[in-house]
């Protein structure tokens, strides 16, 4: 039995990837999105309610390794010591960045603990790409192919918190305006938001969000590319070609609509659907050492888990349902 | 001395689980004071009382930030830098930790997500349930975590199949008296350090006479008895597991031959680890002494009128919370000093537990992550201490501004 618990862990890495790109690649453009005090204080505010909801999915990904699956645990961390301790110390200082710029009223504070957000958030995604490549490639990061598909993942990394940006930071004192348009459409926000004439020059880091998303899609659709050659140059294939391909073209296309066609507009759902890809990639296309689970261990942990998952799922839901608005301008984390 | 891997690794992870204890029995000390503080103002609608919650509340969130980035670390760490005990044990001591990642920590992030932005934006039953899930996730995470570390020390509930433990009793692996002692005694031992810390915070703001709403006043009463009714459970539940670490785990022998144990029992001489394991031992005894005077003087808040014009014998009281603080580290440490020179008791030693790293990673590692969390462990008591002072005006969960400052609210000093 590893099929039920390798499609769980599947959907834990893609559900981090989804709802933590948002956060993650929203630090990571902060010095570029937020200029003044004011918008840097509510692109906080944007990404750190999210992120008490969204790493609990990698942290559950890492139990679920750890628990479930041994074998791959003490493969990754054989290949990727340094890459996975990067990642943790980006982890550490982005966090740490989001819990404590808002404690003390001083403008160094803020710009210090402001540097360890973007610094921990681009360590964080690039760490990622790394990952993501090393796997792909088989083991070393080392090689142009990874390096190709690290640059393509922090793209799409900065290209989710660009999409989430373009609806999160326009400023609440817009958001009776938004509220006869249609909730999901994503760059709708600012549109309105700008047509509505007093909130113009406050829109502006959502407006930035949305400018970014297009270059940043084809940043990622560019690296995509030359990861794409180095493939076929150096021959380093993933053991799965066929799925690597089909997942390759998914992706390719929702970039390029990200690009050029629908441009900031659709970019809620592109970028999720981009930045879902590199988990499912890995999953597909890579022969990773799962093993079958001991009936024990798996009773053990089924029996525990199935009585909350329903919980789980409310407080996801309603943590988002809550979140769905434009950051506010006071609060714990503002 | 700093070549040796295995030291480093050990100092890292002892540092880091130490630093994490800090903060988590905090967590899991105060939630109960705040769950039924909120619980009481819910039910008598007193906006009084929610102000004290508010206040209390923000000293919880503070710490739990660093309680979750210790946390993150502290699990990491134990993927990264000590590989030898998945890949052996990784079916029966990873599976507890996977459990408590999803059942418990999942839960309590997103909860305390939702209690945090749901400060004047969600009906009050609905908030209060928010936070009863925090609390009593944040149990159950103490519970899972204490079900791996009752299996280092008596490794029960499984039978070894071609060098992996595989679980073939459940119920012995989650009714482990290993596990569940230490879990009483982690429930009644982290009572008594939220106890006395917010008998500290409401002694500091009493003794300078500021007792707003009456809410420090109530504070000390409540705390003077929760601190009173937990130490002899404390006691007890500690004192059962001196009794039960001498006997070889039921498991003895599955991995290694009697005469493998002793050969690696007679080559451990003890040395420091033992000397700071007794050191351990003796810090914890003395502070509980110190609190069960600390609960006796505490209870006289109960006399009508207290503190009155004795409000000044309270002073001493704001330096007390260093007893649970110590007591807690003390424990642990003399707790898993005693188990050395195993991981895991009678299957695999702390040396072969470790990942193969040389000493320039390991070196790397540990001064990178032990000076990180010096600069973040730091910082957040400083916060804490701060937000203590500020008193329920100035604190993180205090109610916003109006929407059009753009100013922080003032640090105002209580009067």
């Amino acid at each position: 039995m590893e099929t039920v618990p390798a499609l769980f862990l599947t959907g834990l890495m893609v559900g981090y990837f989804v709802l933590a790109g948002c956060d993650i690649g929203l630090g990571m453009l902060l010095p570029h999105l937020a200029r003044t005090p004011a918008e840097r204080r509510r692109l906080v505010a944007a990404a750190a309610p999210y992120f008490l909801g969204t790493e609990v999915w990698l942290v559950g990904a890492v139990g679920v390794v750890a628990g479930l699956f041994p074998a791959l645990k003490a493969a990754l961390v054989a290949d990727l010591w340094p890459v996975l301790t990067a990642l943790l110390a980006g982890w550490l200082l982005r966090d740490a960045g989001l819990w404590f710029r808002s404690r003390v009223a001083a403008p160094a504070w803020h710009r210090t603990w402001e540097a360890a957000i973007t610094a921990g958030s681009w360590v964080l995604a690039g760490a990622w790409g790394l990952v993501v490549g090393g796997l792909l490639a088989g083991g070393s990061p080392a090689s142009p192919f990874a390096l190709a598909c690290a640059v393509c993942v922090t793209a799409l990394f900065a290209l989710r918190g660009a999409a989430f940006g373009a609806e999160r930071l326009v400023p609440p004192e817009a958001e009776p305006v938004t509220v006869p348009g249609p909730p999901a459409a994503g760059g709708g926000a600012l549109l309105v938001a700008a047509r509505a004439g007093t909130a113009v020059d406050s829109a502006e880091a959502a407006d930035a969000a949305g400018r970014a998303t297009r270059v940043l899609a084809r940043a990622a659709l560019a690296a995509g590319g030359v990861a794409a050659a180095a493939a076929l140059i150096t021959g380093a294939a993933p053991d799965r070609p066929v799925a690597a391909l089909a997942a390759a073209a998914v992706l390719g296309a929702v970039l390029a609509a990200t690009a050029g066609l629908s441009g900031p507009r659709l970019s809620r759902h592109t970028s999720a659907l981009a930045i879902a890809v590199p988990p499912l990639v890995v999953a597909a296309a890579v022969a990773l050492p799962v093993e079958p689970v001991p009936g024990g261990t798996l009773a053990l942990v089924g029996y525990a888990l199935a009585p909350v998952v329903p919980l789980m799922v409310l407080g996801q839901v309603w943590l988002y349902r809550m979140l769905r608005r434009p950051a506010p301008t006071a609060g714990f984390f503002a | 001395m700093f070549d040796d891997p295995l030291l480093l690794a050990r100092l890292q992870f002892s540092f880091t689980a130490a630093t994490h204890y800090l903060f988590v029995a905090f967590t899991l000390g105060l939630a109960p004071f705040i769950l039924f503080g909120q619980l009481g103002a819910v039910l008598r609608r007193d906006p009084a009382r929610l102000r004290a919650v508010r206040f209390w509340g923000g000293l919880y969130v503070v710490n739990y930030g660093m309680g979750v980035l210790s946390g993150l670390v502290m699990e990491l760490q134990l993927a990264v830098n000590w590989s030898g005990l998945s890949e052996a044990f990784g079916y029966a001591f990873g599976a507890p930790l996977a459990v408590e990642t999803m059942v418990a920590f999942f839960l309590e992030s997103t909860f305390l997500g939702l209690w945090i932005f749901g400060w004047d934006r969600m009906n009050r039953w609905a908030h209060l349930a928010c936070f009863a899930v925090v609390a009593a996730t944040a149990y159950a995470s103490a519970y899972w975590v204490l079900v791996a570390n009752g299996f280092l020390r008596s490794p029960v509930g499984f039978e070894m199949r071609g060098g992996t433990a595989v679980v073939t009793d459940a119920t012995a692996l989650l009714a482990n008296p290993a596990a569940v002692l230490a879990f009483a005694h982690v429930v009644a031992g982290t009572l008594m350090v939220g106890a006395v810390v917010v008998a500290a915070v409401s002694a500091y703001h009493l003794a300078r006479g500021a007792d707003p709403d009456r809410m420090f006043i109530r504070a000390l009463r409540a705390s003077g008895l929760v601190l009173a009714l937990a130490l002899m459970p404390t006691a007890a539940t500690g004192g059962l597991q001196f009794g039960a670490a001498a006997d070889a785990p039921p498991t003895s022998g599955l991995t290694l031959t009697a005469a493998e144990i002793a050969a690696v029992e007679d080559a451990y001489d003890g040395g420091a680890a033992a000397a700071i394991g007794a050191a351990g031992e003796m810090v914890m005894v003395l502070s509980w002494t110190l609190m069960s005077l600390l609960a006796l003087a505490l209870l006289l808040a109960w006399v009508p009128k207290a503190p009155g014009p004795l409000r000044w014998a309270l002073w001493p009281v704001v330096l007390t919370p260093v007893l649970p603080y110590a007591a807690s580290v003390g424990g642990w440490v003399y707790r898993e000093t005693e188990r050395q020179p195993w991981a895991v008791v009678h299957h695999l030693t702390t040396a072969d537990a470790m990942t193969d790293l040389g000493p320039v990673a390991a070196g790397v590692s540990f001064s990178l992550f032990t000076a990180a969390f010096a600069v973040l462990a730091g910082t957040t008591w400083w916060l804490l201490v701060r937000y203590a002072r500020r008193g329920p005006d100035g604190g993180p969960l205090a109610p916003a501004p109006p929407p059009e400052s753009d100013a922080r609210p003032p640090a105002v000093p209580v009067a």
